[in-house]
């Protein structure tokens, strides 16, 4: 029938174009349902608006030097790359900006972990997500108890931890976190790194950099350049 | 004695800027030209080879089976129906088919993906014959797998990126708890592999317990067949569905045609723009040499003698247009293939431009033709002036 045909032409147009189109960016974190999951995360909150964003955009190779330098580690592997386009969410009471969500993709032990972190304006973490994880103790890690332990805790608080050894001093507030599942160490190592990763990334994306080691010049956050829509 | 080639070429660089001008507008209109034809020409090869290159011709499904893992997903991954893998055997036995390969869509569902938990499909393939048919896809890390029923997978490039996958390193089967060692990323190929994971066909019956059975078979057509024939024939198979690329080919070439002709008419417009141009430049040439045309009839050139000078020079003109046209389109059709590839939301891998000898002499000869027509009416006001009235009108 012409009617089937001309469908799978366009199916096929689809996939052998616009497609490819699509595909020829980095994939970034996004929420599954952001009108749902906006409001679990950040309860009361009444709209959110997207900003796209990616380190290669807004400073390229020496942002990323900068961004890895306070990460304590590098990018690493065929993935995790300057062009990764990262979504943050700007999140709204009636006219008031009343704080943030951003996502991130990390390596896991069998497959990408998603980390979402609900921030308040101050960067401060109000509430803690795993979207995606696979493993066979995932339901550990994305239990909300083990969440809990993530709220309040800041930027600050996470440049005790040391994402290459896997380390924090004992005295900090980081070192507290207990792994629900020992047998999934790498899994829970890898939500950490993605946390402090995350916390970095929205200081210096949307927050101008409020939580720099030693206050620099440096601005940046959302008085920069940003695509938005 | 000097030649009427002589005496046009002289005329023609009597006026050397004009000359120069009209000689450059004519070789753009040929670049144009010959570029469009290029295109056209090029654009349904690269597409044609395009959807050649996805391996198989034919797709045989169990009746009812979603043959897309998209469809599966969106199915919520029910709806799998099986063939018998001696299906297979029958489908060889038919002269028109070069190669079959067969396939197993399997989908598990992940608890932890999103909040609602979500699936994820695998496509267990044939290690010897589904590589060959899938020649175009390359491999960003590692290559196909080391053996038919190792417990190993190859991920397309979006979905070892979702899952931040390289070589090395292992995928879990949630429901069955198996693990997968990945041992090549495919590179982006613009279809829908780029979003599959890729397991040994054996590997795959054997941990979803599905020994001997297929939910498709790929099927690779001798050139000279005629797909629509054997596509009957496999109608005759118990309960299948055949699902055919010919048909879209032909729906998609179709397509094609009309923008083809589309793409034909913007270069009628060059040519219309070429000729125009050309008509006057040699019409002011005739207008101004009005009293030196009537001065050489009164010195006993005929009017056909007059006709062949002007008519010369037009084609000495869109010969030196054509020819540079022509050079330009054959020596920048890599930078104007880079520039269409900028502009299209989608360019077929191949060359969009393709101008060859043929090409390019046709469009030379095109050019030529079209001037020799625009030379026309100026050579006939030409042929047509009185040596008298000429003299007399200059006079005054």
């Amino acid at each position: 029938m012409p009617g089937n045909k001309l469908i799978r032409a366009l199916f096929l147009i689809v996939c052998l174009g616009f497609g490819s189109g699509i595909l020829l960016a980095a994939v970034g974190c996004d929420l599954n349902d952001p009108d749902r999951d906006v409001k679990r995360l950040f309860p009361g909150s009444t709209g959110y608006q997207t900003v796209y964003v990616s380190i290669s955009e807004k400073g390229g190779l020496d942002l990323l030097r900068t961004i890895e330098d306070r990460l304590g580690d590098s990018f690493k592997g065929l993935f995790e790359t300057a062009d990764v386009p990262y979504t943050m969410y700007r999140i709204y009471r009636g006219q008031e900006l009343i704080g943030y969500i951003h996502g991130v993709n990390q390596k896991g032990r069998y497959g990408g972990i998603q980390v979402f972190l609900a921030l308040d304006l101050k960067g401060t973490i109000r509430a803690f997500y795993i979207q995606k994880l696979t493993s066979r103790q995932a339901r550990f890690l994305r239990s909300p108890e083990f969440g809990r332990q993530f709220e309040g805790l800041s930027l600050t608080d996470f440049y005790a931890y040391d994402p290459a050894s896997g380390r924090a001093p004992g005295s900090s507030r980081v070192s507290a976190i207990s792994n629900p599942a020992p047998e999934a160490q790498d899994d829970f190592l890898a939500t950490l790194r993605a946390v402090k990763k995350n916390l970095i990334l929205v200081d210096e994306f949307l927050l101008g950099n409020a939580h720099l080691p030693a206050r620099t010049s440096r601005t940046g956050g959302e008085s920069g350049s940003r695509s938005e829509r | 004695m000097i030649s009427i080639y002589q005496v046009a070429a002289k005329n023609l660089l009597r006026k050397r800027t004009r000359s120069l001008l009209t000689v450059v507008g004519i070789a753009l209109s040929a670049w144009v030209l010959v570029s469009l034809l290029g295109f056209n020409r090029g654009y349904e090869n690269a597409l044609s080879k395009d959807i050649d290159n996805m391996g198989f011709q034919v797709l045989v499904a169990a009746k009812g089976c979603p043959y897309e893992a998209a469809t599966l997903m969106l199915k919520g991954g029910t709806g799998l129906r099986y063939m018998n893998q001696s299906v297979t055997k029958a489908i060889l036995s038919h002269p028109e088919v070069e190669q079959v390969t067969p396939m197993l869509m399997q989908a598990v569902f992940d608890p932890n993906k999103g909040e609602d938990g979500s699936l994820t499909a695998y496509l267990g393939v044939d290690p010897v014959t589904f590589p060959p048919m899938k020649a175009f896809l390359k491999f960003k890390q590692g290559g196909w797998f080391t053996g038919q029923d190792a417990r190993q997978a190859v991920m397309g490039y979006e979905a070892a990126e979702l899952e931040q996958r390289e070589v090395g390193d292992s995928i879990l089967i949630p429901e069955k708890n198996i693990e997968l060692k990945v041992v090549g990323i495919l590179a982006r190929s613009g279809t829908q592999d780029d979003g599959t994971i890729f397991v040994p066909i054996k590997t795959l019956q054997g941990i979803f317990d599905k020994n001997d059975k297929l939910t498709g078979i790929g099927i690779k057509v001798n050139k000279k067949a005629d797909i629509a024939a054997l596509e009957q024939k496999l109608y005759d198979l118990p309960d299948v569905q055949v699902v055919s690329l010919a048909q879209v080919k032909q729906t998609i070439m179709s397509l094609v045609s009309t923008a083809k002709i589309m793409v034909l008419s913007i270069a009628l417009i060059a040519i219309l723009i070429a000729m125009v141009g050309v008509i006057n430049t040699i019409l002011m040439s005739v207008l101004e040499r009005f009293r030196e045309i009537g001065i050489l009839k009164s010195m006993g050139a005929m009017p056909w003698d007059v006709f062949r000078m002007i008519w010369v020079e037009t084609v000495i003109l869109c010969l030196l247009g054509g020819g540079l046209g022509v050079g330009l389109g054959l020596v920048l059709s890599k930078v104007t293939d880079l520039l269409i590839r900028r502009l299209l939301p989608y360019a077929p891998t191949g060359s969009l431009i393709l101008i060859d000898g043929g090409l390019a002499l046709v469009t030379l000869a095109a050019v030529v033709g079209v001037g020799l027509i625009s030379g026309l009416y100026p050579a006939w006001r030409a042929a047509r002036v009185r040596p008298l009235e000429s003299i007399r009108a200059e006079g005054d």
